[in-house]
């Protein structure tokens, strides 16, 4: 495919590219900043969004999918909300404009984004992770704001620190590059709302690098609304005996794609990951997932959870890649799913791509209605049939929320679930 | 308290027929044995009573106190007093055991128009039941039979039933899988629910369980249909001879 | 480590070069001229014989060809085909089809029999093998003899090569002839349609069990010629065939291409079993040579409780790209694939199948090893999908790869679609090596490194190897320690 072609742009690219041109002057950064984001949108408008003819993208066909893009409106206004469990540390943006006031907790330094792409040092941070990173060409294309946390060596933070993204219209594009310095010990909440049912688009990379020996926890919540498009992106590279627990919620949005792309780069890394996808309505949410075993003696898990209703579209991709060499990787993903409607629809890709061979690699995938053995089960002992199959959806992913040590924090995310099953069931 | 008349009965999948005229009569207070060798339809019986779907009655009746059941599903059959200790428990990974017995406990009350427990009345009597049969507290916490030990989940299953206090108690096989301490525990939590208003059926391959529970009636299950009653020596003759001369006798 | 140590340089040595059918024959050939045109299509069908509608075909075929591109989305490198390089016909002198078996050129049988393939009726009919197998044998464009025609015939059993047959049974191949694969379907199924040469073609007819195995011989010979091979097989109401395939060429520098299209239909509680045994040339030890081998097999499930089983022992090949498929269309029909793909030297496998459910009740088994040795690359890739309609549509897939040394790499690309939500789907993927434990308690009792490698892999993938016929269960074994071992067979 020649990729330098010039296509015929769709609504929703042209205001892309005109969202770009239309805020040239405006957006922070120029030098480096200004040469890397020229690239990228110029990339935007030849190549277009990616089609399901770009392997990564064969099920989300963004092309087609992301029909209009709202416009930004500067002037918007969002409220913060509460923070999702008492204690936590609310960084709040609100339409894509971080507040970098408010008090950090020790060990932590909080720096504006803007303030990077003003001075140029966060030009290098925009490259794309190749060709086909759409979200990554967008964002780097138009980001205005966000965070740069750097947790101090040694640092054990008591309380997560939630970033708190609320989007009310129009679009937003943020980025968050966060360090954990070594032995660290911290949890992070990355919520995104919206706070009422008017159309929005954001997108939003984080990039976290995880220090030597650091224990992390990232949870991402996604709870936008019914006509939001979400374009989200995980980094991650973990240094040697790095653990970093990722914990994906997906319970709303329209258009939603979560990528997460890691590395290990240190032995003894530990990675995990964790999804849980409520899908409903007329929802198309993707989640694709990559990581790299590049050095010996690392390991990960992966389970990912879909509960499927109504003519709801969900898909998961996964790839992992055990580089030549990263001997005595073990590796583990499963990917599971409850269509629960006729009209529903779920489509799984986990891959294995594997160059070294004292490995122990594999992967599960099982598309399947509520077990019949256990729904008798809780009907034999007096649970009418509604009531048994609640039960059983809920278990489904609440199994996954369990494995999370901190009481207030299983407490708050089953509630959320249990919200959500109850106004789709 | 339970007729069974002229039961036919198959698998709803494959139309294989497994209970072909089955009758039997099981009176408030007693304990019934179903003895049978493998194969007979003993488990298959139990789960008609309970209202398993994968199985169609094609013909005849089972009246429990006086009502065809049938028509019921198994939540309502079992919130009427109903209760299958299955033979193989059922996992269910991310429900905790505590939560499970709770709304099932309110649910057959809702059903039944009970108030349902309040939560310190639900704790105790949970305690009490499990004390007796010897369950830590501990095991209901974790997720509902996920990583019991065979004794566990059937110690599980009898713990259900008295703190359920269903009227027609179906043992499916109970015994498999126990080794002698764990049968003694699991026979005295019957035995204790014994009582003039309650029926037990006890569905076993052997002789042993009816030992620490000892049957009024025994009754022999062969290709579907009840093949000879009689009382507890019965059960003593099969140990001593095996299934053989009865299957003859009764050609 | 030292056993392991020792086993992958034991794997290392492997002789591609010993490959046992790299022999050429000279034989005196018949070829049209090299390159691609629409006059070299006219050549082949004038060739053949065929009728106007036919050549009509084709030539439609090359015009939609021409504006096609070669797919990139396979796990293979090849450097660009010279489509205008190759000769797309070539044939015995002298054959212009199939003869009896008396007129067959003498050279020629004895390649069979240096291949070992059973060509002469009377021998097995003395009991010389152990049962019947009519076999087509196809010798570069053309089909030279077809055995046990006529006894197949008095059981109603059509089994002929696809240039007779187009004369012969012009409805039956019309109605059926790109049905299941359409002439659009993709880049090198389309150039097959163009310039397909021979094959065979089999019609079982309503109620008929085929009275013994049917198979097909095919041996690329010719220099700089590809082989483009185009089978056809039918299996009426109630019918049962099995069918079997076997494939290998000469030792060559260069890449020769075989690209092929097979088509089976199975109608209403038909039984189609297809299995093949693919060693073309793999190319020598420092990825020299060896065939490209582009393949697109379908199977359509047409009628209700229909089915259509693939097994595949893929051993030979520089390149293997294949996907043998069901179509799961009829309802209560089931698919199957077995597949054991091993790659050795520089080979690299891109193969796997696709499942479509379309009627309600269906059912799929994919089971699938893949074992990588030397530099090799090997990519299971494979489709299930359940569309709207198809209730209560059931898959188990087991996908497992092992690895033999560091070099090498192991790939599995699974795609799984659910439209329907009584499908019920289970997929399970593993990748490993031969462990230690087993390797040191086979040493333990006596047996040698290379025969418990043998032993511990021929246990790998027996789940596939019981599916063959049992004349080619041995076969296919021996082959694969072949494959892998060094160790000439």
């Amino acid at each position: 495919m020649n990729m330098q072609q010039a296509i015929k742009m769709t609504a929703a690219e042209t205001a892309l590219v005109d969202a770009y041109t239309a805020q040239i002057g405006d957006l922070p950064g120029d030098g480096s900043v200004l040469s890397v984001r020229d690239t990228l949108v110029h990339e935007l408008k030849t190549a277009g969004l990616p089609t399901r003819r770009v392997e990564s993208w064969h099920y989300t066909d963004l092309r087609t999918l992301l029909r209009a893009v709202p416009a930004a409106d500067p002037s918007a206004f969002a409220d913060r909300v509460d923070a999702l469990v008492t204690g936590a540390t609310v960084l709040s943006v609100r339409n894509g404009h971080a507040d970098v006031k408010g008090n950090a907790p020790e060990g932590v330094t909080i720096r504006s984004y803007t303030d990077s792409l003003l001075d140029g040092s966060a030009a290098a941070g925009l490259a794309v992770l190749g060709s086909d990173d759409a979200i990554g060409r967008i964002n780097g294309g138009l980001v205005r704001g966000g965070l740069e946390l750097s947790i101090a060596d040694g640092t054990e933070l008591e309380d997560p620190l939630e970033i708190q993204l609320v989007q009310s219209l129009g679009q937003a594009h943020t980025r968050f590059p966060v360090s954990f310095g070594a032995n660290t010990k911290a949890t992070v909440i990355e919520r995104h709302l919206s706070t009422n049912s008017a159309e929005s688009l954001i997108s939003s990379v984080s990039d976290i690098v995880v220090g030597e020996g650091a224990d992390i926890t990232w949870i991402v919540l996604q709870q936008q609304g019914a006509a939001d498009t979400h374009l989200g992106q995980i980094r991650f590279d973990l240094a040697k005996d790095a653990k970093l627990h990722l914990f994906l919620i997906n319970a709303g949005g329209k258009l939603v794609r979560q990528e997460i792309h890691g590395k290990t780069s240190g032995e003894g890394a530990d990675f995990k990951l964790r999804g849980i996808n409520l899908l409903g309505g007329e929802s198309h949410t993707d989640v694709t997932f990559t990581l790299g075993h590049n050095v010996p003696h690392t390991t990960s898990t992966e389970i990912i959870r879909n509960v499927v209703f109504d003519r709801a579209k969900g898909v998961f991709q996964g790839k992992i890649l055990v580089a030549k060499d990263a001997q005595k990787t073990d590796a583990k993903m499963a990917c599971n799913t409850l269509l629960l409607s006729d009209d529903a629809d779920l489509s799984a890709k986990p891959e294995l791509e594997i160059f070294a061979d004292d490995v122990q690699c594999g992967h599960g995938a099982t598309v399947a209605d509520i077990d019949h053995t256990q729904l008798f089960y809780l009907m034999a002992r007096g649970i009418p049939e509604n009531k048994a199959r609640g039960m059983l959806v809920n278990a489904f992913v609440a199994e996954i929320v369990e494995e999370l040590d901190d009481e207030p924090l299983v407490e708050a995310l089953e509630s959320v679930i249990s919200t959500w099953l109850e106004k789709h069931a | 308290m339970l007729e069974i008349k002229n039961l036919h009965a198959r698998i709803a999948e494959d139309g294989t027929e497994i209970i072909r005229g089955l009758n039997l009569t099981v009176k408030a207070g007693e304990v019934a044995a179903i003895m049978g060798p493998n194969g007979s339809g003993k488990s298959t019986l139990s789960y008609i009573l309970s209202g398993r779907e994968d199985y169609e009655v094609t013909e005849g009746e089972i009246l429990y106190n006086g009502e065809n059941i049938l028509e019921l599903e198994a939540s309502e059959r079992a919130a009427k007093g109903i209760f299958l200790a299955f033979q193989y428990p059922v996992e269910i990974p991310g429900v905790a055991t505590m939560q499970f017995l709770k709304v099932a406990m309110n649910e057959q009350r809702k059903y039944r128009g009970e108030d349902e427990l309040t939560t310190p009345e639900f704790m105790r009597r949970v305690k009490e039941a499990a004390a007796e049969l010897k369950i830590a507290p501990e095991m209901l916490r974790r997720p509902l039979n996920v990583g019991f030990s065979g004794g566990e989940k059937k110690r599980a299953e009898i713990l259900q039933m008295a703190l359920l206090e269903p009227k027609l108690c179906v043992l499916d096989e109970t015994d498999s899988g126990l080794d002698i301490d764990a049968l003694k525990i699991v026979a005295d939590g019957v035995n204790a629910l014994r009582s003039p208003d309650r029926a037990v059926i006890v569905i076993t391959h052997y002789q042993r369980l009816l030992d620490y529970i000892v049957p009024d009636t025994v009754h022999v299950l062969y290709k579907g249909q009840v093949i000879k009653s009689g009382d507890k020596t019965l059960a003593h003759e099969l140990e001593a001879n095996g299934y053989a001369d009865i299957i003859e006798a009764a050609a | 480590m030292p056993a392991v140590q020792e086993t992958i340089d034991q794997v290392r040595q492997i002789d591609v070069d010993q490959y046992k059918y790299g022999f050429e024959t000279t034989i005196e050939v018949e070829k049209a001229p090299k390159g691609l045109s629409e006059d070299i299509i006219r050549f082949i069908s004038a060739k053949k014989s065929e009728p106007e509608w036919m050549l009509e075909w084709r030539l439609d075929a090359y015009r939609r060809w021409l504006t096609m591109e070669e797919p990139t989305w396979a796990r293979v490198n090849y450097p660009k085909i010279d489509f205008n390089d190759i000769y797309y016909y070539a044939a015995p002198k002298g054959t212009t089809g199939p003869k009896s078996l008396d007129e067959v050129d003498p050279e020629l049988l004895k390649v069979y029999e240096k291949l070992g393939i059973p060509l002469k009726e009377q021998e097995m009919l003395a009991g010389v093998q152990k049962s019947k197998i009519a076999v087509d044998a196809v010798f570069d464009s053309v089909s030279v003899v077809t055995t046990f025609k006529e006894e197949l015939k008095k059981a109603g059993v059509i089994f002929m090569s696809i240039s007779e047959a187009i004369r012969e049974y012009p409805d039956l191949v019309k109605k059926y002839l790109g049905s299941v694969v359409p002439p659009t379907d993709n880049y090198y199924a389309t150039l097959n349609c163009a310039v397909f040469t021979d094959g065979s073609f089999v019609y079982v007819p309503k109620g008929v069990r085929c009275p013994m195995e049917l198979s097909t011989y095919f041996r690329i010979n010719e220099k700089n010629t590809g082989q483009f091979e185009r089978t056809l097989i039918i299996a009426e109401e109630g019918a049962y065939v099995s069918y079997l395939e076997g494939c290998t060429a000469p030792q060559r520098d260069e890449n020769q291409l075989h690209a092929a299209v097979v088509e089976l239909v199975a109608l209403d509680e038909a039984e189609i079993k297809y299995s093949t045994v693919q060693n073309w040339y793999p190319g020598d030890k420092h990825g020299k040579g060896g065939i490209y081998n582009f393949v697109t097999k379908r199977g359509d499930c047409r009628g209700k409780n229909s089915k259509i089983s693939w097994t595949q022992v893929e051993t030979g090949s520089a390149i293997t790209w294949k996907y043998p498929s069901c179509i799961l269309r009829g309802d209560g029909s089931r698919g199957e694939f077995y597949s054991i793909a091993v790659s050795n030297g520089h080979q690299q496998i891109d193969s796997g199948t696709k499942m479509i459910h379309l009627g309600k009740n269906t059912s799929s088994r994919i089971v699938s090893k893949g074992i990588a040795a030397g530099v090799s690359e090997n990519t299971y890739r494979g489709q299930v999908s359940a569309h709207r309609k198809a209730e209560n549509a059931r898959n188990f897939t087991q996908c497992d790869s092992l690895l033999i040394g560091d070099k090498c790499g192991a790939h599995t690309v699974p795609y799984i679609e659910a439209k329907n939500s009584t499908a019920q789907f289970e997929h399970e993927a593993t990748t490993s090596k031969i462990s230690e434990d087993q390797l040191f308690y086979c040493l333990q009792r006596g047996i040698p490194t290379e025969a418990a490698i043998a032993l511990i892999v021929n246990g790998f993938v027996k789940e596939v190897i019981q599916e063959l016929p049992m004349e080619f269960a041995v076969e296919a074994q021996k082959l694969i320690g072949i494959s892998l071992e060094g160790s000439v067979g």
